[in-house]
């Protein structure tokens, strides 16, 4: 089992800016998942492998976005996963951009940050145990940062996440674009503070409604006439004059809408991938309220074409009401 | 007519629109004292009266006039009164309220269940909305009625910013403070005692900035609880120590007292004209957009 590479420029502005502080603020602990092509980080993904009943994360990276001149060699089929501490991986990456930085060089192309798995024996301990390390070789000096990571998981293991992985990918059949992250996650913070449970309901008309309530108080915001993606349906005109609860229950009962109940933790804490600032963000709601899945996009820089080559997404554990 | 008769009886007792939701929370939020806190309502024409009471020693209103809302559709019979949660209310009321964004919302009373209704109502395609359920009022165990003695009561002014780090320095002493006014040299002392003693005296004289106005005829000293002095300033908003305003005390009969503080309700910028009715719009300059806030604060009883 070999994996060395090196990291690009473009790539530790990504990890070290965005998608570590985003990662780490879903959840200290994930699954990092190599093959001959992705780079993956996973939270929850499986119960087998520490994963409960969280939210579930996955950021994926084309090799290409991250590293330069990968290499990458298993018998599970050039696929490496173990669990690793993200804090202590942005550290040890932050800890090689400032040393590269304060030997002179800049973060650009001379950049030599090389990441390889490798095992070594702790002074003390009667067996090697696997690290993450980072070989930064600056003008003056080299360093060096094992990050302490899990044993490589086994070969069935790694089957079972890919196929965890592979069922995550489902697609919800209707997806809305939300219409402003920055105020979405606002008003999350606050309805906090009203109430636990979080009822969210999508229509097919474009309407994304959220509402906590209690036997004292209802609150709720209600974004109208968003961007559609999947199965769409005009809204019946007699849907203006109602109140937002009362339109999602036409809409329901029409078929043209669901609703789920989603812990508000979750919530709060899947828009801390706010923090990996994408350009766009949908949300939907699986085939029989199975989970609420939320898509970020990431365009190419300059454009507003979306980048393949980076994905992420949470699907949130839908909490049984009995009313599923 | 039977129509139009219908209409009227379905009318809710107020209909109002808000453009400072900040404000109105930052007026909320200087009487929550404690986090699961009941409040009193009271509607009427000329505005609406939020009232909190601790212990049959401590009331606090919040007068918020109607011209402090854009618009004010007043269509109620007598005075409704009822009851809230003060912190359910604060908190929904901060729904709506969110950095670089000032929403117009909405205020109804009653809803079809009776309850208190906000919604936002500047967009055609995004609502916030909060439903409220309202109870029947308590009766007030004692009535807080305000008497002066004399013509001129005791009482003078502070700067809020001082008299917040004031009560909060005299928190360490004891559980009582005494309030004394003398004439002359003219001066206000905080005295507290307990763990330690504490003194912090405001001379007329010395400071005329932070002791802004000041009045008393002959030597007055009452005895107050600390726990209730520190109700009345802990949450002065962080917008009234800003505008450098000042709060006023004044001791009326038996030594009641009362704390009266300023908070700015108005938007600072009104960047855009709402098509509320001009004629209950009031006056729209953010300096007389003010929400007064008053503490009546009951004396400690002299032990014999």
């Amino acid at each position: 089992m070999k994996f060395k590479a090196l990291l690009t420029a473009d790539g530790v502005n990504l990890l070290d800016k965005r998608f570590l502080p985003a990662m780490d603020k879903v959840g200290r602990i994930c699954l990092m998942y190599l093959t001959k092509e992705h780079t993956m980080f996973l939270h929850n993904l499986s119960p087998s492998f520490g994963g409960g009943d969280g939210v579930q994360c996955i950021a994926q990276f084309r090799k290409d976005v991250i590293f330069t001149d990968y290499r990458i060699s298993s018998q599970n089929n050039d696929r490496i996963a173990f669990v690793i501490d993200i804090a202590l991986l942005h550290r040890a990456l932050r800890s090689a951009v400032s040393i590269l930085r304060s030997g002179g060089g800049g973060v650009g192309d001379e950049l030599h940050i090389q990441i390889k798995l490798v095992k070594k024996l702790p002074a003390g301990a009667a067996h090697a145990l696997p690290y993450l390390s980072f070989e930064t070789k600056g003008y003056k000096s080299a360093v060096i940062h094992d990050v302490p990571i899990s044993k490589p998981l086994s070969r069935p293991d790694v089957i079972e996440l890919q196929s965890a992985l592979d069922a995550s990918r489902d697609i919800p059949e209707t997806l809305v674009q939300v219409p402003d992250m920055i105020h979405l996650q606002n008003l999350v913070d606050k309805l906090r503070n009203v109430g636990e449970l979080l009822n969210v309901s999508i229509t097919q008309y474009g309407d994304l409604h959220l509402h906590v309530s209690t036997s004292l108080i209802t609150v709720g915001s209600e974004f109208r006439k968003l961007k559609v993606l999947g199965i769409r349906a005009d809204a019946p005109n007699a849907n203006q004059n109602l109140t937002p609860s009362s339109r999602i229950e036409t809409a329901i009962q029409r078929g043209a809408a669901q609703t789920v109940q989603v812990n508000m933790k979750h919530l709060a804490k899947s828009l801390n991938c706010h923090m990996s600032k994408p350009d766009a963000a949908f949300y939907g709601i699986a085939p029989m309220g199975a989970c609420l899945t939320m898509i970020f996009q990431f365009f190419i820089p300059g454009t507003r074409q979306m980048d393949n080559s980076i994905s992420l997404h949470c699907r949130l554990p839908v909490l049984d009401t009995g009313s599923a | 007519m039977a129509a139009m008769a219908a209409d009227d009886n379905d009318k809710p007792d107020l209909v109002c629109h808000l453009d400072s939701v900040q404000g109105m929370v930052d007026a909320l939020t200087s009487v929550r004292w404690k986090k699961h806190q009941d409040a009193v309502m009271e509607l009427s024409e000329h505005g609406i009266v939020l009232i909190v009471e601790e212990s049959g020693c401590l009331q606090a209103k919040v007068y918020l006039k109607r011209e402090l809302f854009v618009l004010y559709d007043y269509s109620a019979e007598g005075r409704p009164r009822f009851g809230v949660s003060l912190g359910l209310l604060v908190d929904s009321l901060n729904t709506f309220s969110s950095p670089g964004y000032t929403p117009v919302i909405e205020i109804q009373y009653p809803g079809p269940d009776m309850q208190l209704l906000l919604k936002s109502v500047d967009s055609p395609y995004a609502c916030t909305y909060a439903e409220i359920r309202t109870r029947i009022p308590d009766t007030i165990s004692w009535d807080y009625n305000f008497e002066t003695t004399g013509n001129v009561p005791p009482r003078f002014t502070l700067k809020s910013a001082l008299l917040k780090e004031a009560i909060d320095d005299l928190e360490w002493p004891g559980s009582s403070v005494e309030i004394i006014l003398k004439p002359d040299p003219p001066s206000v002392t905080f005295r507290s005692e307990g763990h330690g003693d504490l003194e912090i005296e405001f001379p007329y004289y010395g400071s005329t900035e932070l002791l802004i106005g000041f009045h008393c005829g002959h030597l007055v000293s009452h005895r107050y609880k600390y726990k209730f002095l520190g109700a009345a300033t802990k949450h002065i908003p962080s917008s009234v120590l800003k505008d450098n305003r000042g709060s006023k005390f004044t001791i009326g009969r038996g030594g009641m007292l009362k704390i009266q503080h300023l908070v700015s309700v108005g938007r600072i910028v009104r960047n855009q004209h709402f098509f509320g009715d001009p004629v209950t719009s009031g006056n729209q300059q953010p300096s007389s957009r003010i929400a007064y806030i008053e503490f009546y604060v009951k004396p400690e009883e002299e032990e014999d």
